[in-house]
């Protein structure tokens, strides 16, 4: 190997984490995220997420297809996260084409927990490898921190009424508790330089806990075109304008096709931009408002549980201290 | 002596159970409010305690 293509390859290579290929002993699969691993937090920032597919040389494979599957955490033994619904299910399946033996793509990781990318390439001469990479996301550190402050918040609340239900002569205790409460898809396609040649950009009625196919293709004349164009597909969460999921000029023969699952039931907005030679910038546009499902009550209850239990560690704690003072003050 | 002990023994006893009926009452109201606060889907409380629920990690919202 040249000097030369060895420095490409060390390149290439920098920043991925080496796994051997697992099925195949001459394709190399390297995973890598943008930024590490241990940095993501669940909805926080979207993730670039690339897939390395080398030979056993190290030479990228450039004409090969990758098939990926990302699949949720599981649920938690005892506490759920704050979308149950999207535990254990699939979250992201679409096959991408490589690009110099590389592809990308952004993701936002709705919770957390260990996530299973599955990776299937396969080869135009025939080869195949199977790999799977877990990646685990750890909780927000302000989500603890906010979930420590109720915590002890509603300990205090506990110890209070546990010091003033123990006097001795009774008063009657007026505890007033305060409690601070406080559509359809709609589509619309952009103009296109020329009126024979359109880009349709279909998304399935979308439902948490489910996978829906969004697609693009590019039609000539109400037919499918099987031109090579490079695709940008970004999904971006309306409510609070981060991009969930996002493919940026990923060259397809006239179609594009991934099942995805939106995490949580708000609007989204779906954007596909191509730009065909010689015509120009084309671009599709849908919102959707994606239908949420209402966690069962098996997954509140373990945190409720947990909430009065420490109110109710409270109270005997408050009991206990109110006791021990009086029992200490004669002398 | 024993009159004192006895209405000693009466007074706690009355405290004793005093103390977890109003217990009782305080941690049904306090549950009561938790899971209208924390698990009840009517939109009004959903959508304003929406992203409470979120901050929490470990309560379930949609």
């Amino acid at each position: 190997m040249s000097l030369k293509a060895t420095l490409y390859i060390s390149v290439l290579l920098a920043g991925f984490v080496f796994v051997p290929a697992v099925g195949s002993q001459d394709l190399n699969v390297y995973f890598k995220t943008t930024p590490r691993i241990e940095l993501l937090r669940p909805f926080a920032d979207p993730a670039d997420l690339a897939l390395l597919i080398t030979d056993a040389d190290g030479r990228p494979v450039d004409n090969a297809t990758v098939n990926v599957r990302l699949d949720a955490p599981a649920p938690g033994r005892f506490f759920s996260t704050d979308m149950p619904i999207v535990e254990g299910t699939r979250l992201n399946e679409m096959t991408l084409k490589l690009r110099q033996g590389r592809v990308s793509w952004k993701y936002l990781f709705p919770i957390r927990g260990e996530y299973k990318l599955l990776v299937d390439v396969h080869t135009a001469d025939g080869r195949k490898a199977a790999r799977s990479f877990v990646v685990r996301i750890r909780e927000n550190e302000s989500k603890w921190f906010a979930l420590g402050a109720f915590s002890v918040a509603l300990f205090v609340l506990g110890f209070g009424a546990g010091r003033i239900f123990t006097k001795i002569r009774i008063h009657a205790a007026l505890i007033v508790l305060t409690c601070l409460l406080a559509a359809p898809a709609q589509g619309a396609t952009a103009p296109v330089p020329e009126a024979r040649l359109v880009g349709k950009l279909e998304v399935e009625p979308a439902t948490v806990g489910k996978l829906s196919r969004i697609a693009w293709r590019l039609e000539n004349a109400g037919q499918p075109d099987p031109r090579t164009v490079l695709l940008t597909l970004t999904v971006n969460h309306l409510e609070n304008g981060k991009i969930v999921f996002a493919v940026e000029k990923l060259p397809i023969a006239g179609e594009f096709v991934t099942q995805f699952q939106f995490p949580d039931g708000a609007e989204y907005r779906v954007t596909a931009a191509t730009n065909v030679a010689g015509l120009g910038p084309m671009r599709n546009e849908q919102v959707i408002s994606v239908t949420g499902i209402e966690p069962p009550a098996r997954a509140a209850a373990p945190a409720l549980c947990y909430f009065i239990g420490l109110i109710a560690a409270g109270l005997g704690v408050g009991r206990w201290s109110k006791i021990r003072g009086a029992t200490v003050e004669p002398r | 002596m024993e009159k004192t002990l006895a209405r000693g023994l009466e007074l706690a006893s009355t405290e004793r159970i005093s103390f977890f009926i109003k217990s009782a009452i305080f941690l049904s109201v306090c549950g009561a409010t938790l899971f209208v606060a924390l698990a009840a889907s009517y939109p009004a409380v959903h959508d304003t305690l929406h992203n409470v629920r979120h901050a929490l990690a470990v309560v379930p919202c949609h």
